[in-house]
């Protein structure tokens, strides 16, 4: 696993963009430390693949600290911290992109936990998909609610390779 | 928690649609292993049976969450015949194994999977296998059913 590339905000930015992603990965790794200005205890975070803001599924099992329940979405999010979740708490999230260069669709899993010293706070086991063949070759992160990410939140992409066939065999 | 170093050690696309993924001659010189599967079926869903250095005894168990969609449950069973790899459908997913201490012989061998399907579930399986053996291969089958062609497999080795 290989860093491409880290981001970490000088000032808050409404949107954080990787492009001109390397296509020579088999696939890929962000790490995410994240904080939302909003005015809540969650911001509603999501991606973007390729500039696309269409033909995302997303089903998610998630806990609030004091229940646990499942969903289905149409953008594939995260939920870092907000303006009224614990002071210097940022949230991580963990997203893995198998066969991002590749000609099928493009499928996603996401660990996620919001961080807040609170009763409420989310952690989220998440699956995307995105219907398109295309290679991703830009990746945006952005808001769902128009807040920015706070100054200090840091991400970071991993390209990961893929190993030979010599141990392998099939049936 | 040791930086996962995501060494390559194997890869398989499938060319056609087939029904078992082998590696075998896994070295032993990594802390962890990490499968990471991306595919979909031919037709219907089926779990991921994984099974370790051939090993087709009554020697799995597992505790899983998942999330439906519209719940949010859990469960639990033991004498199993395979661990679960994730569950797979007629829509792309990925699922992906983490298995710890593979190589040690003074314990149970214990695996985390996180299975991402966006039309169908969300699952994470705790396994156990309950043999100290060095993990030398693993299989990865999918019942009566077939993994169409694409389907890929890769392992990797994490270091401490």
């Amino acid at each position: 696993m290989k860093l491409i590339e880290s981001k970490t905000l000088v000032t808050a930015q409404a949107s954080i963009e990787f492009t001109s992603i390397p296509q020579t990965y088999t696939d890929l790794r962000f790490v995410l430390s994240l904080r939302s200005s909003r005015a809540a205890p969650v911001e509603n975070a999501y991606l973007q693949f390729n500039n696309s803001s269409t033909s995302y599924t997303y089903r998610r099992l998630y806990g609030t600290g004091s229940g646990t329940f499942s969903g289905t979405e149409t953008k594939i999010y995260f939920d870092p911290p907000a303006g009224s979740s614990t002071s210097n708490t940022f949230g991580n999230t963990s997203i893995y992109i198998p066969n991002y260069a590749g000609s099928t669709n493009k499928s996603v899993s996401i660990d996620d936990v919001t961080e807040n010293n609170a009763t409420l706070s989310y952690q989220l086991l998440s699956a995307g998909l995105w219907s398109n063949t295309s290679a991703i070759t830009s990746v945006k992160f952005l808001s769902d609610t128009g807040s920015n990410f706070t100054a200090d939140s840091v991400v970071s992409l991993y390209g990961i390779l893929k190993g030979s066939d010599g141990i392998v065999t099939t049936s | 928690m040791p930086t996962p170093t995501y060494t390559p050690l194997a890869n398989v696309t499938l060319g056609s649609a087939a029904t078992s993924v082998t590696f075998s001659s896994i070295p032993a010189t990594y802390r962890d292993l990490i499968v990471v599967h991306s595919g979909l079926l031919t037709s219907g869903g089926q779990e991921i049976r994984l099974r370790y250095n051939g090993d087709s005894g009554s020697s799995y168990s597992y505790v899983e969450m998942t999330g439906t969609g519209s719940s949010a449950t859990s469960s639990t069973s033991s004498s199993m015949t395979y661990a679960y790899g994730g569950l797979v459908y007629t829509t792309v997913a990925n699922s992906i194994v983490q298995i710890m201490d593979y190589s040690a012989t003074d314990k149970h061998k214990t695996g985390l999977t996180r299975s991402n399907n966006s039309a169908n579930n969300v699952v994470a399986f705790a396994h156990r296998w309950a043999n100290t053996a060095a993990i030398t291969s693993l299989e990865l089958s999918i019942g009566g059913n077939l993994w169409a062609a694409g389907a890929t497999f890769n392992l990797y080795g994490v270091i401490a």
